[in-house]
């Protein structure tokens, strides 16, 4: 509940918040919390791009309540744009709907005006190649009265001849096609065989390439690696949000989510199977020429009967496409936490949330596609990673058949990190794995001006110790402030690399203290007390006149608490790891992560996201978890190897082992409380490394 | 120095040493109270409560933070164990606080916060009957029967565990609609604790004692009716 005169409003998936007066309409709700929403006619109702989707319901975690009542009434100009089917769910023009209440509103990709940059690109990994899908081709002896056998033991009976392949089975699905399939060019048939077990598809004549998607199911982003299953080339890496940030930002949220509304589960499913399947075509869409609008002799654009332009394809001179449709993903494999494997395969993910925090599941899952719904062949089975506990999930696994410290014999650490931080430690001789709640703070949510990684977000800051100026970079723009019109800065707030960068910073020049408040010994004007809030003390990042909100971007204290939080949380649980398996120090620390691949590795190391150590031996390893899906997916070996390892890591919770509370204490000074950090010594003053 | 004098600086360095973590300056002050033949409770509550009470104060301005908290408590209870034995009880003359009932929900292993919310009641004078973590809900239940307490303080870490405060509160006010019952912990908004029937939400350290007084106020007043 709000004030009277105010409401509460939440953008998704951006997940920013603010209260706001009653009576603005949404576009401008949407400016003064910091999210763009496209306007192209100056809300006018004319361009239609500012289409937004109220969310009905109870939002526990965001302490909402929103109702399609909670905006002024339907505009007969939001008719043109907005489909009866679309009004049905909720879509509204957000230049025509004015806020009477509390909203929860869902912002789609289409309308908004910073597209969120997603790094998931693949990386080089080397791969075997065995997959658990092989194609064969053989010609077959035409049937005659002296050889009447049927078509499918026909096909069975030269594949076993030709390449040894026994006992072999069909989907019943595949076997409908087969008749046709096989007298279409001479009988000569390719199958698509699953495990030496099952055919699952079949093409007429001979095929050499054929294809696969692995996929990694993130809380916050879903990406899929394209890949050519005889060559293991990724033809494509496609992104997008995962549709069910709506229903809570994390994992726990989204736990909740089910356990308060009947039919959640599966409301959240279909909403992932659905931005599943549009990824899928988006993936087979980039195989084909780029459209463009057909014009006539005169350079008109011609129109269909709706008025619509007509499209036609433009091919580039030279290139050839390969113009491949979802049927012919013939495996699909997918890796993701714990919560997003049981959301997605509508398996109760409420124990999951509850201490001591069991899976329904550990081992891995094939599954039809036809029975999830999954649009790729509908004989084919999916492959579902396996999970190693409640907070270490598929992703894990996919990051450890990736990594391989089973096969090493350096200790390596591991680090994913995301809104819940996942630990493996060890080497060939064991493994340990445990999680810890790192919060939304590293990634740049839930402070006063955090953000996801889109344009305008500060990604990258340097504070001179001299006069506690800033200096910064924003995402969308190659130059730093200082070689910038401050009005050409566009800064809207900080994303999860720029969140480092200021707790290092801050403390590398003594803005902030070793214990992470704000220093006595302030050397700028940035420092001050809220003018709206005295008890609150920030430091100004941005001022007004470099930000495209207005307002000063600001750190505050409460934001140097949550974010010690979080990397005392990491930091604890690297050293209680540590500690059980009786090490002083690692041989080589990983960073997984699409935040992995942003991260200075010196500023990590400043602000004591992990104990000491020599900065050459601190990697980044990219999205990881995605390229284990692309390893299980390549080769079927593998998929034995995730499963062992699912069982064989030893899994740890570190709330209850000893002396928690007194390492969390510790580690959430900066870099710490104790702890010597050697490896500082060139990156941080001595007097400000050694103060008491 | 006039032993008003004495009293005033003891009572400084008690207050100090607890802002400032400085456990030798505790211990040494605490003793001196007892040698110079002090009045120990008038140690207790006017200089360790009353330096807590600003480190709870400086915690909520986020001057503070756990760390900062957890090294004052150390501290705090360095003094109290030193003071605590030579109270008597004709220093408790004036009736104690209240009683409170104290937990992490079930399914939940966090506890920091409770300790420190926890920690707080005790300097404020309240007796306090702490669960410990991931409580069983009927826990709550029981133990509030059992020690007539007027408050009841539920902690959760977790949006999945929070959803169990919901029905403790249920259980409680079905068997005793006078307990007071105020929630704290990351996920819980005054908010949720409206939409639960909580009676009081916790911010934070400093802010649920307070609350907490306010709430035994309010019962009291409905007593009398």
């Amino acid at each position: 509940m709000s004030k009277n005169g105010t409401a509460k409003i939440i953008f998704q998936p951006s997940g920013r918040r603010g209260e706001v007066e009653k009576g603005i309409n949404i576009i401008e709700a949407s400016r003064r919390i910091g999210v763009d929403i496209e306007t192209l006619c100056g809300e006018k109702m004319v361009c239609g791009k500012c289409k937004v989707r109220i969310e009905e319901g109870s939002f526990e975690k965001f302490g909402v309540v929103s109702s399609r009542d909670h905006v002024s009434q339907w505009h007969e100009e939001e008719g043109k744009f907005i489909t009866p089917d679309q009004k049905e769910a909720g879509y509204r023009l957000a230049c025509a709907a004015e806020v009477t209440g509390d909203l929860l509103i869902f912002v789609p990709e289409e309308s908004r005006a910073g597209k969120q940059v997603v790094s998931k690109a693949a990386r080089d990994i080397e791969i075997k190649w065995n997959p658990a899908v092989k194609i064969y081709t053989v010609t077959l002896i035409p049937p005659t009265f002296e050889d009447p056998l049927g078509d499918f033991e026909r096909m069975t009976q030269a594949l076993e001849k030709e390449h040894g392949l026994k006992g072999l089975n069909i989907d019943w699905f595949t076997l409908r096609d087969l008749p046709n399939i096989i007298r279409k060019d001479e009988w000569t048939v390719t199958a698509a065989v699953w495990m030496d077990r099952e055919i699952i598809k079949v093409w007429p004549g001979k095929v050499e390439d054929y294809y696969g998607i692995a996929i990694d199911v993130g809380t916050t982003t879903v990406a899929a690696y394209f890949c050519n299953m005889r060559t293991m080339e990724v033809l494509d890496t496609v992104s997008m949000m995962n549709p069910q940030c709506k229903y809570g930002e994390d994992v726990m949220a989204r736990i909740t989510y089910h356990m308060q509304n009947p039919g959640g589960l599966e409301r959240m499913s279909d909403d992932l199977i659905e931005g599943l399947n549009d990824l899928i075509k988006k993936a087979c869409e980039g195989t084909h020429p780029p459209k463009k609008k057909k014009k006539d002799k005169n350079g008109k654009i011609v129109k269909d009967e709706d008025g619509q332009p007509v499209m036609m394809e433009a091919p580039e001179k030279g290139k050839t496409y390969l113009r491949l449709e979802p049927s012919d993903i013939v495996d699909l494999t997918m890796g993701g936490n714990t919560a997003m494997h049981h959301i997605l395969l509508k398996l109760d993910p409420q124990y999951v949330g509850l201490a001591p925090f069991p899976p329904v599941v550990h081992r891995s899952l094939d599954i039809r596609a036809r029975d999830l719904g999954i649009n790729i062949n509908e004989s084919s089975n999916i492959f579902v990673m396996p999970n190693e506990a409640g907070f270490v999930g598929a992703d894990n696994v996919c990051v450890l058949v990736t990594e391989k410290p089973h096969m090493s014999d350096e200790l390596q650490l591991i680090i994913d990190i995301g809104t819940n931080g996942e630990l493996v430690l060890g080497n060939k001789d064991k493994l340990i794995s445990s999680s810890c709640a790192t919060g939304p703070a590293l990634e740049g949510a839930q402070l006063a001006f955090g953000m996801r990684a889109a344009p305008g977000a500060i990604e990258r800051i340097k504070i001179d110790p001299e006069t506690h100026e800033v200096d910064y970079k924003v995402i969308g723009r190659d130059a730093w402030l200082k070689y910038s019109k401050p009005e050409d800065m566009k800064t809207k707030g900080i994303c999860g690399s720029g969140v480092l960068d200021v707790l290092a910073e801050l403390y590398r020049t003594g803005v902030v203290e070793k214990s992470g408040r704000f220093s006595k010994n302030q050397k700028s004007n940035r420092f001050r007390k809220n003018p709206d809030n005295p008890r609150q003390k920030e430091f100004v990042i941005a001022w007004a006149n470099e930000t495209s909100i207005g307002k000063d971007v600001v750190i505050t204290q409460k934001d140097i608490r949550q974010i010690q939080l979080g990397k005392g949380a990491l930091y604890t649980g690297c050293k209680l790891m540590m500690r059980r398996m009786g090490i002083d120090n690692v041989d080589k620390i990983k960073i997984a992560g699409a935040f992995g691949t942003h991260v200075a590795k010196d500023k990590a190391l400043i602000m004591g996201l992990f104990p000491d150590c020599d900065l050459d031996n601190v990697m980044s390893v990219g999205n990881a978890a995605g390229d284990g899906a692309r390893v299980v997916l390549l080769n079927r070996a593998m998929r034995d190897e995730a499963n062992w390892l699912s069982r064989n890591v030893e899994y740890i919770e570190l709330t209850v082992e000893k002396d928690f509370e007194q390492e969390f204490m510790e580690s959430m000074q900066i870099p710490h409380m104790k702890d010597e950090f050697p490896h500082l010594k060139d990156l941080v003053p001595e007097e400000i490394l050694h103060q008491k | 120095m006039g032993k008003e004098e004495l009293r005033e600086e003891l009572l400084k360095q008690l207050h100090e040493g607890v802002v400032e973590f400085e456990e030798d300056q505790v211990k040494e002050a605490a003793q001196r109270v007892l040698d110079e033949g002090l009045n120990a409770y008038d140690a207790v509550m006017n200089g360790l409560a009353a330096g807590m009470q600003e480190v709870g104060d400086l915690y909520d301005q986020h001057e503070y933070f756990v760390p900062e908290m957890l090294m004052a408590a150390d501290a705090l209870y360095v003094g109290l164990d030193i003071l605590r034995p030579h109270i008597t009880l004709a220093d408790l003359g004036d009736k104690p606080k209240g009683q409170v009932v104290i937990g992490t929900v079930q399914g939940d292993v966090h506890d920091i916060g409770k300790n420190i919310i926890k920690m707080m009641f005790e300097v404020a004078g309240f007796t306090v009957h702490d669960l410990g973590r991931d409580v069983p809900l009927e826990k709550f239940v029981e133990e509030q029967l059992n020690t007539d307490s007027e408050i009841v303080a539920l902690s959760a870490m977790m949006t999945t565990t929070m959803m169990g405060m919901e029905k403790v509160i249920k259980m409680i006010k079905e068997k005793n609609p006078n307990v007071a019952i105020m929630l704290g912990g990351a996920p819980v908004t005054s908010d949720t604790a409206d939409l639960f029937g909580a009676d009081g939400y916790a911010e934070s350290a400093g802010n649920a004692v307070q609350e907490a007084i306010k709430m035994i106020g309010r019962l009291r007043e409905m007593q009398a009716k």
